[in-house]
């Protein structure tokens, strides 16, 4: 509302603002004709590439209806499900455990005055770890035979399992490697998000709070989670959106294995294309990875009523 | 109770510290450690004998500061083109009205919405077409062409909070609007600037994908994260030459970290530039 009333007064105070409209023109370009050429275009070149056959040598497009998509879904191998399902769980199991750990962290952390800033730095470090780095440690970590920490753990110290796992190699296996490794370096932006809504809440909260006699657990329960609702909207969203991207823990850590059951849809996207060379599928591939998010927003933008 | 409370919160943040950093300490301690064909059997969290052997041979064999020299100028060389175009973009659409303003700024706002790895394929093409796979050039072109309608979002929400009058007052006295970017805009942006090219910065030196497809196997222009992958897969045990290229990849990353902390909370939270 304000801004509009600022607008509307700058429209008639000054006309010589209008007067030189015409710059927007040389300020907008570069930055436009970039946008055309590598994200505007691509993007509806996309749609035609996943209904043509690329020959790489020649460069030439050919039409081919709805082959690729039909190929993707009637494979026996059925890789193209086994993405999907793979992504979805990723949200499913990734996304609470993510949101809670990261609150937990936020709230302990928030608690004390000493080391506060040290204890943020730890939990964010991961954050700012690229993943291939992260990745080959968690793939050391996750070694198949008892030389691999997380098994000489789970075998030799704590005697939880009487055999080392094969843990990159099997389906579920790979799977939940794939996922500590998300929630590892997602828990900390999690946290960092929390804690600044944290800091913004009114102290005098707490204080009727604490008239009324609340414990601890019920003043997070009654006071704290409702007022930090819209980071958790926000933070669901981008975690959910942030699922369809996995694609270099599966690089890195399993390759998709075993046949593809570990596999996502950016992975898979990415050997079709850039290794089996079937440009068409892998653009197939894209068109519904990018539409399945929409949808995902849209309903969580409905669901959620989020004002941004 | 209320000591005890303090206690429980002291001894979860340890506990969850300890756990957070053990991927890190195990990457540090094992960068000294000596690999053969087999990992270390019990493994350890730092080496039986200390040695260098791992940076020096990264160093001399694997010529990793040559690498390293290409990911700092392709992230430096990206970021100053990608942050001035994009400021220029959004100062227009933050203090310029025209016709289509908000539509445009509409359609920018929807291609955020969409990961840019699903476009890589015409992108690919593209700079295939434009001969430029396997050059600098190409790559850098190809960040930059990316990185637009992210980074103009978010310098607008920062442009905009600058007050209309000051912007009036020079164009009143006649000043064009390049004046207005040059002497009032582009300084009280400053940490709104260094946010962003920070978050620029990291997410070019780590980036992976487009890197590999783009520069392809021309090996002399390869990036420090494509090199450390590689080492990996042609020696599956020798992780200590892993983390001690990882060791070098991340020092960086950690000083631009430490040093710009009050950035981080800025840039992380994002939130303020969203809400419109």
């Amino acid at each position: 509302m304000k801004t509009n009333l600022v607008k509307k007064r700058t429209h008639t105070k000054s006309n010589k603002i209008y007067n030189k409209s015409w710059q927007a023109i040389i300020f907008i370009l570069p930055g436009l004709i970039l946008a055309i050429a590598f994200i505007f275009y691509p993007m509806i070149k996309n749609i035609q590439i996943s209904f043509s056959d690329y020959d790489i040598m020649s460069g030439k497009l050919t039409f081919t209806g709805l082959n690729n998509y039909k190929e993707l879904f009637n494979e026996s191998q059925q890789r193209f499900f086994t993405a999907y399902r793979n992504n979805i769980l990723y949200a499913v199991v990734v996304t609470p455990i993510t949101l809670f750990l990261g609150l937990i962290i936020a709230v302990a952390i928030n608690c004390i005055k000493k080391f506060s800033v040290t204890f943020k730095v730890i939990y964010y470090l991961p954050v700012i770890t690229s993943w291939i780095i992260a990745g080959l440690v968690f793939k050391y970590l996750f070694n198949p035979g008892i030389q691999g920490p997380i098994n000489y753990l789970l075998v030799n110290i704590l005697h939880i399992i009487p055999q080392p796992i094969n843990w990159l190699k099997t389906e579920w296996g790979g799977n939940i490697s794939i996922w500590i490794l998300g929630i590892w370096k997602n828990i900390g932006y999690a946290m960092l998000l929390y804690l600044a809504a944290l800091q913004g809440i009114n102290k005098s909260y707490y204080e009727v709070a604490d008239i009324e006699g609340a414990t601890g657990l019920q003043k997070l329960k009654k006071v704290t989670i409702p007022l930090i609702k819209p980071t958790s909207f926000f933070l669901t969203i981008q975690l959910l959106i942030g699922s369809f991207n996995v694609f270099l823990q599966v690089l890195v850590l399993t390759g998709g294995d075993p046949r593809g059951k570990t596999s996502v849809l950016q992975y898979l996207l990415y050997t079709r294309t850039f290794k089996l060379y079937k440009f068409g599928e892998g653009a197939a591939i894209g068109i519904l990875t990018a539409v399945s998010i929409l949808i995902v927003t849209l309903i969580l933008n409905k669901k959620m009523k989020v004002d941004y | 109770m209320r000591r005890f409370r303090k206690t429980f919160t002291w001894l979860l943040l340890i506990l969850g510290a300890i756990i957070f950093m053990l991927p890190f300490i195990i990457m540090i301690g094992n960068s000294f450690e000596t690999f053969t064909f087999s990992l270390p059997n019990p493994p350890r969290l730092l080496p039986k004998e200390f040695t260098l052997d791992n940076f020096k041979e990264i160093i001399n064999v694997y010529h990793i500061f040559n690498y390293f020299g290409n990911s700092v100028f392709i992230t430096f060389v990206t970021t100053i083109i990608v942050i001035f175009i994009s400021a220029l973009s959004a100062y227009a659409f933050a203090k310029i009205p025209f016709r289509g303003r908000e539509l445009l700024f509409k359609l920018y706002l929807f291609t955020l919405m969409i990961p840019g790895v699903l476009n890589i394929i015409p992108q690919f093409m593209l700079i295939n077409e434009l001969g430029m796979i396997g050059t600098r050039r190409g790559l850098i072109l190809l960040y930059v062409g990316t990185g637009i309608c992210g980074n103009t979002f978010f310098l607008r929400g920062f442009f905009e909070a600058i007050p209309n009058e000051l912007i009036e007052s020079v164009v009143v006295d006649g000043g064009s609007h390049f004046t207005i970017f040059k002497k009032i805009v582009m300084p009280l942006a400053k940490p709104a600037i260094g946010t962003l090219a920070i978050l620029v910065l990291l997410g070019t030196w780590d980036d992976f994908l487009t890197a590999k497809i783009i520069l392809g196997a021309k090996e002399s222009l390869l990036t420090l994260p494509i090199v450390i992958h590689r080492i990996n897969g042609q020696h599956a045990t020798k992780y200590g030459l892993v983390f001690a290229a990882s060791i070098i990849t991340l020092i960086p990353v950690m000083i631009v970290y430490t040093i710009n902390q009050k950035f981080f909370v800025v840039g992380g939270i994002g939130e303020g530039a969203i809400k419109e």
